[in-house]
């Protein structure tokens, strides 16, 4: 009870005395409200900036705790694979190879699948030329088609919904369905910068798998006719295209299928994939397996920190400088106030909560201030989003960061305290006698 | 006559003495000063200009301890007690009244004398607090005037408002500092009429006061002179 009372009428006084001096409160608000918006501003920025890297990360890399499983090439390679992710909802598999799409016998915009900002910055196309020691090398072609309407792209096949590992956002149309039964006409998802290249160049839907800079996409390759049905945003800048396994299965030797790389991505719980895979693959494949699990939260949080401390530092210097507006006002209402203080004192009030109120006066007003600088920071960010989110896509509908508020709270306490501190030490201080003595 | 009961002594000074330490030379100014009061008594205090008149006042109101000589109240030895102890003392016993008013402006004459219980010692629900202020203000004679702000009160009605905030806690022992002191003869008289109605309640009043007829309103009269408490008028108890 006593402590609770000395709570409670600190809180009655203090409040009394912050309406008492209103103009006085609010100007020592105002310098301290920039300096607990700076403190939101830091908090929330690195926050945002952190989920955007983690969100741009996860979407190559795959969400933390994922377990990526590299499978050597080989021939008994993509059956193994196949058979060992079959039905299971925690792993799905991944191929990749390359594919052109647009008119055939071109040399494609971009050969070599690079992103379409370089195409015109690589070599003449090449052809890959391996020894039976196993030495490949490369020579220019000698006369390579000319370069037309076709954009070489990376061919994805995966057998179930990477999105649960990789939180691809689907930007038009729809995503894989693996509903059904595969179809001979492969449906595809472009990836942003391969949809790029069918918004930029009148490309007719003739697919030839292989690549045109190794010279593997000949007349004699694979030539399906693909339907694009959506567009996502994967991260990759390289164009790529997603495509149900089983649809380029279809077209794909078998000799094909086993020199493509193969990828197995799986939740950490999947324990079985593993060792079901290796005995599949037997001991010479199933020994080069390479099991890597994601973490790029741990290894995103060193980057951001050095960045994140400066802008720390500078957003205290801010704080200071209202913690000193704070201080300045403080001690001039000390001065003012000490007939009140000493009258306080002579009625029964003990020191300590006569430091106690001071203190409670400015830690209300450094919650105020960092409720108010709260209320700004959400609202400058949905503003922002309004008004910028147009060309700065990472700023629609973000949501404000709980932890910024969390940062201003705790700003505008530390800055009521040492705002508060040394008046309140000259508060408890005021001799009794004073009262007399008027 | 009536025999009056003699009450047990609420406040013994015995042989209290107080050097004044400021910049210059240490000061004697109570040097061994003996006094008694008890429950329902009024004592007035007479005496020059700094006579020391207001530093035993203090002394008795806890706001400072004395450097010798023993203070019992309610015949405990109170002469040293620490600085918390002294706090709670002085909302539990004692109710103060100065000369200059020491209203808060930004709080009407209700929230001035609610002062007095919203201090830290206990807490009292806003409506029993409310029932307390209001019969303190009723005591005084100015409930009516519960919401007004000091600067719309006259000197007297501010006065009462302090000997509102005085009485609320309903203290065992008033201490007057020439609370007259800034008002009209009139006026003045009334203050003493609401001080000297709390003793009727079994209060102590020691009235500090220049005023020679409001001293001889009092039960007692002492004067304060060369340190010393010489008595002027003895009272009943004596």
């Amino acid at each position: 009870m006593g402590l609770s009372g000395r709570f409670r009428s600190a809180l009655v006084i203090g409040g009394q005395g912050i309406r008492a001096r209103k103009l006085r409160t609010f100007l020592s608000m105002i310098s301290l409200f920039l300096g607990v918006l700076a403190v939101i501003a830091v908090q929330a920025g690195s926050v945002l900036a952190n989920r955007a890297l983690l969100a741009d990360i996860e979407m190559v890399e795959g969400k933390d705790g994922t377990v990526v499983v590299g499978v050597p090439s080989g021939d008994r390679a993509p059956a193994a694979v196949l058979d060992t992710v079959r039905g299971r909802p925690d792993a799905i598999a991944m191929m990749s190879t390359s594919a052109i799409i647009g008119e055939p016998n071109l040399t494609p915009i971009n050969p070599g699948g690079v992103p379409l900002r370089y195409a015109d910055q690589g070599g003449p196309p090449v052809t890959m030329t391996c020894t039976p020691q196993g030495v490949c090398y490369a020579e220019p072609q000698e006369s390579p088609p000319p370069r037309g309407m076709a954009i070489e792209l990376q061919l994805v096949g995966i057998t179930g919904d990477i999105r649960q590992f990789r939180p691809f956002h689907t930007e038009a149309g729809n995503w894989l369905d693996f509903a059904g039964e595969p179809s001979m006409s492969p449906r595809l998802v472009l990836n942003r910068e391969a949809a790029l290249a069918f918004t930029q160049y009148q490309l007719p839907a003739e697919m030839r798998i292989g690549s045109a800079y190794s010279g593997s996409a000949d007349a004699g390759s694979p030539h399906p006719t693909p339907r694009v049905i959506g567009a996502i945003n994967d991260g990759n800048q390289q164009p790529t295209a997603y495509v149900r396994a089983d649809e380029l299965l279809n077209w794909l030797s078998a000799s094909a299928m086993g020199s493509q790389s193969m990828t197995i991505i799986m939740s950490p719980a999947a324990v079985t994939v593993g060792p079901t895979l290796r005995a599949k693959l037997g001991p010479e494949l199933g020994n080069q397996l390479y099991f890597r699990t994601v973490d790029s939260r741990e290894r995103i949080g060193g980057q951001l920190d050095l960045m994140r401390w400066i802008f720390y530092g500078m957003a205290a210097l801010v704080l200071l400088i209202g913690v000193a507006g704070i201080l300045n006002v403080g001690l001039a209402t000390i001065g003012e106030r000490v007939e009140e203080l000493a009258l306080r004192r002579a009625v029964g009030t003990p020191r300590l909560l006569l430091a106690g109120i001071v203190l409670a006066e400015t830690l209300l007003t450094g919650l105020l201030t960092a409720a108010a600088a709260v209320v700004t920071g959400i609202v400058g960010l949905q503003a922002a989003g309004y008004f910028f989110g147009d060309k700065r896509p990472s700023l629609q509908n973000v949501a404000f960061p709980w932890e910024a508020g969390v940062a201003g709270v705790i700003a505008g306490l530390v800055a009521g305290i040492l705002g508060g501190l040394f008046p309140a030490i000259r508060a408890a201080r005021i001799p009794i006698a004073t009262v007399m003595r008027a | 006559m009536t025999a009056i009961p003699i009450q047990p002594p609420l406040i013994q000074l015995s042989g209290v003495t107080k050097t004044l330490k400021g910049q210059g030379e240490p000061r004697p100014i109570l040097s061994g000063v003996d006094l008694t009061v008890r429950a329902g008594e009024s004592v007035a205090i007479l005496g020059r200009s700094g006579s020391g008149k207001s530093t035993l006042l203090s002394l008795i109101g806890l706001f400072d301890r004395p450097d010798g000589g023993q203070y019992l109240l309610h015949g405990r030895d109170i002469s040293r007690i620490p600085e918390r102890r002294a706090a709670r003392l002085r909302s539990q016993e004692f109710g103060f009244v100065f000369q200059r008013f020491f209203l808060l402006k930004h709080l009407t004459a209700m929230q001035n004398v609610a002062m007095a219980l919203v201090n830290g010692q206990g807490w009292l629900p806003r409506r029993k607090r409310r029932a307390k202020v209001m019969t303190a203000l009723e005591q005084v004679g100015i409930a009516h005037l519960a919401k007004h702000r000091p600067a719309r009160l006259s000197g007297g009605e501010q006065q009462r408002v302090a000997i509102a905030r005085a009485l609320v806690r309903e203290p065992r022992v008033l201490l007057a500092d020439e609370p007259t002191g800034a008002l009209d003869t009139e006026t003045g008289a009334l203050v003493i009429d609401v001080l000297h109605a709390a003793t009727d309640r079994g209060c102590g009043l020691i009235l500090v006061t220049h005023d020679h007829a409001h001293a001889n309103r009092m039960g007692r009269v002492v004067r304060l002179s060369d340190g010393l408490l010489v008595p002027e008028r003895a009272g009943v108890f004596s």
